[in-house]
């Protein structure tokens, strides 16, 4: 690779007469000669041809401090060097009719000789690409000596500049993603459906059910539906969410419809509930699969009628709110087997919306890399960029078959989340992505292996009759296990197991049962204690 | 292929250097790493880049990573191949170096070589073209390889831009040295070189050496020489009937005059104190001849950082070592 400089001839700066003095001074476009560690294989001085004897002096020069240099000469006609559009003309021509050979070549555009137009034209032309390099300022030397001076060299990839780059994707996040209100996703089912259900939720006060894997988004979706009904002033009230996983027994009862003073031990003071919270408002119960069969009662009466019995209190009170309930399990069968309630179910069932899995709209994933990212910023209070080569490794990776996105967006959270915590400077390094794909693959076959029957026998089956076993052993063994382990004696994991036959036996021996089954896979019960 | 580590020792580009001559002598092929690994700018400055392309030349050789700032590269030398030859370095690069580096292979060439070289003469950390003629090629003669050498334009810092000549005839061998003992002191002069400066530089230079050393009016000498840029180097010279010493100190902005000569008067003393005919410098530059060539001793101050990498160096392209032997604090012997 050849090092070839472009610089306009001093004619201020380069010329310091004729005589010997000449070299006690700083001449730009020399000293760029001058350097120990750059060698300039080729110099292509521009000047005005009225500059000759100059630009014949200065290559001398130039040929004496470095031998190693050559020195080509060009012309270029402008009447007034600080005329714009004649500066910017003439060296725009330059740049055409040079003839870059970049494979071979790389380009040194020295911007310290020439009027300031020149310089301002040069930048303009090497930051669009017509000179295809990188500037070079020189600089003289700290103190008022002999010394060759100094020089830096600054790419105008901007890319390649961290501060800047942050800088870059506050101004976007501030523009576009502001005005589109969220994340431009590309996915069409999930347009589609987000299409209606603005419409529905525009329209409509009837309770919505949202349906989809963990992690797909359900919660960030009722939320957005809040704020949209928001914006067109359609409530009033506040947006009351709560996971219907952690509500249980008592609690569940009064956490919802609250209770009256002394309605129950330790209810020492009134409780309003989460329903006459969400008055005017939205009640966002996810995962609503897990609802008590009282409560789905209570809740079904609060949704038709409006209103509803606090725990302990004779008196109904009414709270006027809509209903959007997230769920990941099929409450059809949930209903056909008794688990949910199948009047609640026909009742929330009206406007109902199945959110993609992150890998059925993996096209999606890019944007939502970008939201997760502006989302840290905002958290964090500083920008985090992944730089080119980080991105496109962890997009290859986030889209290839070995990345399953268990838990879907929650993942992309998380692994956004380690990735922004852990950037120096707010940018996102190869070697950080390369660590966070490991740790994610091993999160994901943790996961995987977590579920599979097969890792779950091979804790407690010898070698030789775990190959043995068909799946259906492996799965049927797991079940079994499990009880075993929770059950206090081997008769309570016995009545467990064979709660319905035993019914019909004149005779119980339940642990025999057990044993004999367990028997028949070379276990015995103690092993699970 | 033999692997130097250019980050041993001092660390710097003498390793470099003395690594290209032994390849060049014994034919072999090295890959060198880590290259000036111990300076704050590493890898191959221009001067060092104009070393291995002028072996490169020599030798013939296939090269890969001469570039200004590689910090590897690789060098398969061929015969040595004696000719005309023109050495150019910007910078005001050292051309004594690029000399020290060809010549040993050249000096065991089949014919007569015609070198110029362009680029610094008078330099900071390189012998200049006076230390070369005055102290480096008369012992090179001793052991057998016929020098001239003629100069036409100092080059100083940082313009450079001199001009010199050498002419080498091969020795076909290079015979022993054996210099344990100066001899009798013959001659001794200071002289200051100048170039486009004021002239009280010199006379001050000249009146601090007269004064702290007592040295005669008439071993007292001002040269002023044509050159490109400005330079001052004090220059003070012992002849002993079996070799001279040079002590040199390059002047420059900042410096007061005064300050420049009592540098180099320092050196001169210690030189003189330790009684050995062997300079700090001239041991390191020795060391490389003598090792290709038919061995020797000689005696010497204590060795430097420098000769003592330099040792280290050489030993990989050859079973032959060097003893470093103290007989006194700055009393030393170096054989092989």
């Amino acid at each position: 690779m050849k090092t070839v400089a472009i610089s306009l001839l001093g004619t201020v700066l380069d010329q310091r007469g004729r005589g010997k003095k000449r070299w006690d001074k700083w001449r730009p476009t020399i000293s760029l000669c001058q350097q120990e560690d750059l060698l300039i294989d080729r110099m292509e001085l521009v000047f005005q041809p009225h500059f000759q004897r100059l630009a014949d002096l200065v290559t001398e020069d130039i040929q004496r401090v470095s031998p190693e240099t050559e020195v080509r000469h060009h012309h270029v006609e402008f009447e007034d060097p600080w005329d714009f559009e004649e500066v910017y003309g003439s060296l725009h021509d330059f740049s055409r009719q040079y003839g870059f050979d970049r494979d071979k070549e790389e380009y040194l555009i020295h911007i310290t000789t020439g009027t300031h137009v020149a310089q301002i034209c040069l930048y303009l032309l090497t930051e669009a690409n017509y000179l295809p390099g990188r500037l070079v300022q020189t600089s003289p030397a700290n103190r008022d000596n002999v010394d060759a001076g100094s020089y830096q060299i600054i790419d105008l990839d901007l890319s390649k500049y961290d501060q800047i780059a942050s800088r870059f994707s506050r101004e976007h996040s501030e523009g576009t993603i502001y005005l589109k209100g969220g994340i431009e996703t590309k996915n069409k089912e999930f347009n589609r459906v987000i299409a209606q259900l603005e419409k529905i939720s525009i329209n409509s006060e009837d309770p919505i059910l949202l349906t989809g894997p963990t992690g797909a988004g359900k919660s960030q979706l009722a939320k957005r539906i809040y704020q949209l009904k928001q914006t067109r002033a359609q409530v009033k009230g506040r947006l009351v969410e709560v996971n219907c996983a952690t509500l249980r027994g008592d609690n569940a009862m009064s956490a919802l419809f609250g209770h009256k003073k002394g309605a129950f031990t330790g209810a020492a003071t009134q409780r309003a509930g989460l329903l006459l919270e969400a008055h005017d408002g939205i009640l966002f119960l996810d995962e609503i699969g897990e609802l008590g069969i009282d409560e789905q009662a209570m809740l079904l009466r609060a949704i038709e009628d409006k209103n509803f019995m606090p725990f302990g209190s004779d008196t109904p009170v009414s709270s006027n709110f809509q209903l959007i309930a997230g769920t990941n399990r099929d409450l059809f069968d949930d209903s056909r087997s008794g688990k949910f309630r199948e009047d609640l179910l026909a009742r929330i069932n009206l406007w109902t919306y199945r959110l993609p899995s992150l890998k059925e709209r993996i096209e999606d994933l890019e944007v939502n890399l970008d939201y997760e990212l502006e989302r840290f910023a905002q958290k964090a209070g500083s920008l985090v960029s992944f730089n080119k080569a980080a991105r496109s490794r962890y997009m290859k990776f986030a889209h290839s078959s070995e990345a399953t996105w268990r838990a879907n967006f929650r993942d992309l959270n998380a692994s956004i989340t380690r990735l922004a915590t852990l950037s120096d400077g707010g940018r996102i390094t190869q070697a950080a992505v390369d660590d966070e794909i490991m740790r994610l693959k091993h999160d994901w076959s943790a996961k995987s292996q977590e579920m599979n029957p097969k890792a779950i026998t091979a804790k407690f089956l010898d070698d030789e009759t775990h190959t043995k076993l068909d799946l259906f052993d492996h799965i049927q063994l797991t079940g079994i296990a499990k009880v075993c382990k929770s059950a206090k004696s081997m008769a309570e994991a016995g009545r467990i197991l064979f709660d319905q036959s035993r019914e019909q036996k004149k005779s119980v021996n339940d642990s025999h049962r057990l044993k004999q089954l367990l028997a028949k896979y070379g276990l015995d019960f103690s092993i699970f204690k | 292929m033999l692997v130097v580590d250019g980050s041993q020792g001092e660390g710097g580009g003498q390793i470099l250097r003395t690594s290209l001559t032994m390849a060049m002598v014994t034919g072999t092929e090295i890959r060198i790493e880590n290259i000036r690994a111990g300076r704050v700018k590493p890898g191959l400055m221009r001067q060092h880049l104009a070393c291995v392309k002028a072996a490169q030349a020599v030798s013939n050789a296939k090269v890969s990573g001469a570039e200004v700032g590689s910090t590897e590269i690789v060098f398969k030398p061929k015969a040595i191949k004696a000719g005309e030859y023109h050495f150019a370095v910007g910078t005001a690069g050292s051309t004594t170096l690029i000399f020290q580096t060809v010549l040993p292979a050249l000096a065991l060439a089949e014919a007569e070589s015609r070198l110029s070289f362009e680029g610094g003469t008078h330099n900071f950390f390189a012998p200049s073209f006076d230390f070369i003629a005055l102290v480096y090629a008369p012992l090179l003669r001793q052991m057998g390889v016929e020098i001239e050498l003629k100069m036409t334009r100092h080059g100083f810092y940082p313009q450079g831009g001199g001009q010199w000549q050498a002419v080498i005839k091969p020795a076909g061998r290079l015979s022993g040295l054996d210099l344990l003992d100066a001899g009798v002191l013959i001659g001794k002069e200071a002289v200051v070189t100048s170039a486009n400066i004021p002239g009280h530089v010199a006379v001050r230079e000249l009146a601090e050496i007269a004064k702290q050393c007592k040295w005669p009016e008439e071993v007292l000498k001002s040269e002023r020489v044509e050159s490109m840029g400005s330079g001052n180097i004090v220059s003070m010279r012992l002849h002993h009937e079996c070799c001279s010493e040079v002590v040199e100190y390059v002047g420059k902005v900042g410096v007061s005059a005064e300050k420049v000569a009592r540098r180099a008067i320092q050196a001169i003393r210690r030189y003189q104190a330790a009684a050995v005919p062997v300079g700090e410098h001239l041991a390191d530059q020795l060391m490389l001849p003598m090792a290709i060539g038919g061995g020797g001793v000689f005696r010497t101050l204590k060795p430097s950082l420098h000769s003592q990498t330099n040792r280290d160096v050489i030993h990989l392209f050859t079973d032959k070592r060097f003893e470093f032997e103290g007989l006194a604090k700055d009393l030393w012997e170096i054989r092989i």
